[in-house]
């Protein structure tokens, strides 16, 4: 199991480094200068040549990224071009709340899809839930669902806050209350694609001659479908489940605008509307890092679940 | 000829009404999407069928001028999809071994990054607008359609048909021509109108978070951005645009995935 962990992180490092160069080099040479982009079409050549001078944007692009992945790597992200704080600093500020999200996100629709699934008791009414759900996540934009869920619940009902953050220390009760809306908004989309996964699966291991062995036993169905189907249909979810956890931060970006909340997605609007570099290049990094490490985590959980995979490798 | 089914019928029914909106938007919307008012943030009224926005625009015949934009960028980005997608699908599934185990190891992490991410830095880069949107989202979904073809192309070759052209002595390029396109295309087909939905829907979220087509243009996720201010006093403002949104996206989304179901 050890060596298996030890050789997946080390498969994980060139991908991290080809990543990051990409995203490196695209902002601040394939698709533009950072000077270019900052100083507008109607700028002198000369004046983004100066400005990026300015900047450290002219040395050749192998020096400046080293320069900058040496200086990630011991926590120097730089300042920020607008407010002049260290990146880090606005990334340590910002990153607990995002995973905080997603992390809600992931494992209410996670719970929800396995559990709705395979409910045996009024399995018609669960069905029609399960499918109605699915539509609205997979075709409803995270901002329209959003929004129509302020518009119901806060300013008509008046049941919950519309938008804003309130931190732990603020209380419980309102931090909670404060991410049920967005949390609901960003869990559809994720409850509907692993509803999918996990509903195929559990079809599929619903024919195993195990399960009808069970079922002519007498056995309750309840008993069938929780203690014989279940466990047995949850791997892939697993699997799907860490991989998505990298696009639920596509879906984050978008759900943080639309109840303000100042996580990672929110940074990332704000820097790229103000052409702050460094704090984009620095969100990118820890997304990047991030979706690799979770992936990783993903693989791991399911070799540990499947003892087939774990001596194999 | 198969029937069609009832969830086949609806989408072709909401394309061809949404594609009539977007045809006949001049003739249909009762004002220029860009033609301001003194009606500033006017209620919905027999006029102004969904209120007017801020700067007294009919809110109705935005929305209708919108299909155009949404439709162009969502065509637009499934066809660039599917021209880099799927041949590099055909030749990982088709030569297989160490071609299919790098192409894959590529696919399978752009299709763990979040592609809305990526988009937003792509334009930030590159600059708004209707063809920057539609190749950058291309780009975006590329490896999704990549990964199916690759998956068909893999039980296609399998095939009798196959084995017994190979017997015969064609080249790999005739195979591919006469026997694995053909046998992949409906695939791609029901692929391309999901994309499509994709398309749509990420394009709008991108609008949303400012970084779409530039007004004044009627773009559904800019509208909806600047409706969601004024949401409490004018919901029409924001929510129908985003509704419109939705309907799109569930419109192609029906047909592809009926498409994928008719086995």
């Amino acid at each position: 199991m050890l060596a298996l962990i030890f050789s997946r992180i080390l498969m994980m490092v060139p991908n991290v480094i080809i990543l990051t160069f990409l995203l490196f080099a695209a902002t601040t040479s394939f698709l533009g200068t950072p000077a270019a982009i900052m100083l507008g079409e109607d700028a002198s050549p000369q004046a983004v040549a100066e400005l990026n001078a300015k900047l450290g944007f002219d040395a050749p692009l192998l020096t400046r990224y080293w320069h900058w992945i040496s200086d990630a790597l011991s926590g120097d992200f730089g300042r920020s071009y607008s407010t002049q704080q260290p990146v880090a600093e606005m990334i340590g500020a910002a990153l607990p709340l995002t995973l905080e999200l997603a992390l809600w996100a992931i494992l209410i629709a996670f719970a929800g899809a396995a559990l709705l699934n395979s409910v045996t008791v009024l399995r018609g009414l669960t069905d029609r839930l399960v499918a109605g759900v699915s539509v609205i996540g997979i075709t409803v934009p995270n901002f329209f669902l959003g929004l129509l869920l302020i518009y119901v619940f806060s300013v008509q009902l008046r049941m919950l806050p519309t938008t804003g953050w309130v931190p732990w220390s603020g209380g419980a009760g309102r931090h909670l209350l404060h991410l049920v809306l967005p949390v609901f908004t960003l869990m559809t989309f994720y409850f509907s694609s692993f509803s999918l996964v996990y509903k195929a699966e559990y079809r599929s291991v619903e024919r195993n001659l195990y399960v009808r062995a069970a079922r002519a036993k007498g056995i309750s169905e309840a008993r069938v479908s929780y203690r014989h189907i279940l466990p047995n249909s949850i791997l892939p979810l697993i699997t799907y489940a860490g991989l998505s956890l990298g696009q639920l931060v596509g879906g984050a970006v978008v759900t943080e605008t639309v109840f303000s909340m100042p996580g990672m997605g929110r940074l990332l609007v704000t820097a790229i509307s103000a052409r702050d570099f460094p704090v984009m290049l620095a969100v990118g990094m820890v997304i990047i890092v991030g979706v690799m490490l979770l992936n990783l985590l993903a693989d791991l959980t399911y070799s540990l679940v499947n003892p087939m995979v774990r001596t194999a490798g | 000829m198969k029937r069609l089914s009832p969830r086949m019928l609806l989408g072709l029914t909401l394309l061809v009404i949404i594609t009539a909106c977007a045809a006949f938007a001049p003739m249909i919307a009762p004002y220029s999407p860009v033609a301001t008012s003194t009606n500033v943030l006017g209620a919905p009224s027999a006029q102004n069928w969904l209120g007017t926005d801020q700067l007294g625009r009919d809110v109705f015949s935005r929305i209708l001028w919108g299909t155009r934009i949404s439709l162009q960028v969502g065509a637009a980005a499934a066809v660039v999809a599917v021209l880099i997608g799927a041949p590099i699908g055909l030749v990982a599934g088709f030569f297989r071994g160490r071609v299919d185990f790098v192409l894959v190891q590529v696919i399978d992490i752009f299709i763990a990054l979040p592609g809305l991410v990526l988009a937003l830095i792509i334009t930030a880069m590159l600059g708004t607008s209707v063809l920057n949107l539609s190749v950058t989202l291309g780009i975006v979904t590329a490896p999704t359609v990549a990964r199916l073809v690759r998956g068909q192309v893999f039980v296609v070759r399998e095939t009798l048909f196959v084995e017994a052209a190979r017997a015969t002595g064609a080249g790999a390029g005739w195979i591919i021509r006469k026997h694995i396109m053909p046998n992949t295309m409906r695939v791609v087909w029901a692929q391309f109108a999901i994309n499509v939905s994709l398309a749509i829907f990420t394009s709008a979220s991108l609008s949303y978070l400012g970084l779409g087509v530039p007004p004044p243009a009627p773009d559904w996720g800019g509208m909806v951005r600047d409706g969601s201010m004024f949401l409490p006093l004018r919901p029409a403002l924001s929510l129908a645009p985003g509704g419109a949104v939705a309907l799109t996206v569930f419109t192609f989304y029906l047909i592809g995935s009926s498409m994928n179901d008719a086995d």
